[in-house]
């Protein structure tokens, strides 16, 4: 019985590697031999299709798109999302309880309504068809599970913190800047991942808002790409493509993959 | 001269108490006002034009008309709101289903049974949780196609041979080859999720189990999920609003189609505000309406007939 078990672990792995492990193969062959049997190996590497992939779909300039969009949003997100858990948790101020209850209505928000009201003030605004514009939209607002994972780090440190800050002569500014910073990093490292994982697979926002082809993020790109490729039926391009798109994926969740899987079960256990 | 020093002290302190205070209401402004007006602009305030959106006519291009609550008495005539609507309710039925059963007996093996390759494994599960949504849909596109797709491939290993049945271009079909990369694309998460979970339950539960002679599954069904009780919740409440309000597989995959076999209400809204002809913005935010009906009912409805029970060991 011992072995149903294992084979039945050994099977969801397998449906996961191997899909990803055949399209890398299929990747190094030519269309010709792709079509003629979809389960040789490649006779000889074809690593043609990924500089073909990289020309023909524009991913250097799409790759460009995407490190200034979610490299500007990340930085700029990660750095506003700690000084406002700083302030909403270890300051006292008056309307701080009534910012908390604001934010926490964002609970009660599916979001999915608000995209067209949103899409249209975008467009007053003149931030349609934007890096920048998508920059702005999600660097500025609030997020609650940030915020919860934030706060909840600061407002472990002693009191005493600001106020042996402020004898010093320290500003408000260099108190959080040179004490608070450095000592919530291991929380301010999680929010800055999941910003990142978040900002690199959003798929809706840079679809909606980006129409010029030339500002496509790495993910919209591929969209298209492959919505073009039901014409050209160039399959062994198409999936070099989908292997550069897969590569920083990789490398991050190699990079961070313990510090992700607990703070993906943070949200679920205080929930 | 005395008490001129000291009222001078006291006025030096006043003013660096001043200043102390100044510098307080300017770092919180600059602390809290991006974001906070950033949300204010760009989520609170578009929440709260969907439902004056909701009832004008508008295609974008004209001027808006205020046509009150006509777009709601056309949804619940338009049969395609129905149709996505059913589609959704099939949905959630089988997906959450599916990602909770299937993560709890993984998470129950790796965490009971001491095979050397349990640390892998768990690692190669989550990683389709860190995949984007586009990259999944391809990835899956490749499987399900018809010619040279990676299913009919090894059908035809086994001797099925499917004469090239495309999965995704049937509507019997393609509805069902959906739930495979979302069940397929969440598992993981809510295996790591549930193997914390199992941890914390006591080893001395499961010895007892085993001097009676219970069966591992028994265990499973009998120990672990009713103690599991109110994180399974969570994770349904979870699942199940993101499969109400979810569509960039379907738009990526099939766009809907065969015949709008896999139309969802998402995805009908999402095309009628910004597909590729007609754009109505008036409709299209009734139908976000009434998605945002649906999602607080659907989580009223859970925490009504799944009350949160506390439980101890």
């Amino acid at each position: 019985m011992d072995w149903v078990w294992r084979l039945l672990l050994f099977l969801w792995a397998a449906s996961i590697v191997f899909p990803i492990v055949w399209i890398v193969l299929q990747s190094l062959r030519t269309n010709a031999e792709f079509f003629q049997n979809i389960w040789e190996l490649p006779s000889q590497l074809q690593w043609g299709n990924y500089t073909k992939a990289w020309t023909s779909y524009n991913v250097g300039k799409s790759l460009l798109n995407t490190l200034y969009y979610v490299g500007v949003s990340l930085v700029l997100g990660t750095f506003l999302t700690a000084l406002n858990a700083y302030a909403l948790t270890r300051m006292q101020f008056r309307g701080r309880a009534f910012i908390w209850s604001l934010i926490m209505l964002s609970l009660f928000l599916p979001g999915i309504n608000a995209l067209i009201p949103q899409y249209i003030l975008m467009k007053t605004l003149h931030l349609t068809n934007s890096l920048t514009g998508l920059i702005i939209l999600d660097s500025f607002g609030e997020n609650v599970f940030f915020l919860m994972l934030l706060g909840g780090f600061m407002a472990s440190f002693p009191k005493d913190l600001e106020e042996s800050g402020a004898i010093d002569g320290a500003s408000l500014f260099q108190i959080f800047w040179k004490i608070i910073v450095p000592l919530s990093t291991p929380g301010i490292v999680t929010v800055a991942i999941f910003k990142f994982l978040g900002l690199y697979n959003n798929f809706l926002g840079p679809l909606i808002y980006l129409s010029d082809p030339a500002k496509h993020t790495i993910g919209v790109n591929m969209y298209h790409a492959n919505m073009k490729m039901q014409f050209t039926s160039d399959w062994v391009t198409m999936f070099a493509g989908i292997i550069i798109v897969m590569i920083p994926s990789i490398i991050f969740y190699i990079l961070f993959q313990k510090r992700i899987m607990a703070g993906a079960t943070m949200g679920a256990m205080k929930g | 001269m005395n008490a001129g020093l000291n009222g001078q002290g006291t006025k030096a302190r006043y003013r660096g108490l001043q200043k102390v205070s100044r510098q307080r209401y300017i770092f919180l402004f600059v602390a809290l006002a991006p974001s906070l007006l950033g949300y204010l602009l760009f989520t609170l305030y578009p929440n709260v034009l969907s439902i004056y959106y909701s009832l004008l006519d508008w295609d974008g291009l004209t001027d808006a008309k205020f046509v009150g609550i006509d777009n709601f008495v056309h949804m619940f005539q338009d049969k395609f709101v129905w149709r996505a609507l059913y589609h959704n309710l099939l949905l959630i039925v089988v997906v959450p289903v599916l990602i909770v059963l299937i993560s709890l007996v993984l998470a129950y093996l790796l965490n009971n049974k001491t095979y050397r390759e349990n640390s892998l494994y768990k690692v190669v599960y989550f990683f389709t949780n860190v995949l984007s949504t586009v990259v999944i849909a391809l990835l899956w596109a490749f499987i399900y196609d018809g010619s040279f797709g990676l299913l009919n491939g090894i059908l035809g290993i086994f001797g099925l041979d499917m004469n090239s049945f495309y999965w995704l271009g049937s509507s019997s079909t393609a509805l069902w080859a959906l739930v495979v990369p979302m069940v397929w694309g969440g598992v993981g998460l809510y295996v790591v999720i549930f193997i914390n979970a199992i941890s914390a339950i006591p080893k001395s539960l499961y010895e007892a189990a085993e001097l009676e002679g219970a069966r591992p599954m028994t265990m499973l069904f009998r120990i672990t999920i009713p103690l599991l009780r109110s994180v399974i919740r969570v994770c349904v409440v979870f699942i199940v609003l993101g499969t109400i309000k979810g569509f960039e597989l379907m738009l990526v995959m099939t766009n809907g189609g065969p015949e709008g076999s896999t139309d969802v209400i998402g995805l009908y809204m999402y095309n009628l505000a910004f597909g590729k002809d007609y754009h109505n913005y008036g409709y299209a935010s009734a139908i976000g309406m009434l998605l945002f009906v649906i999602l607080v009912a659907a989580k009223y409805i859970i925490d009504k007939y799944y009350p949160e029970e506390k439980v101890e060991f």
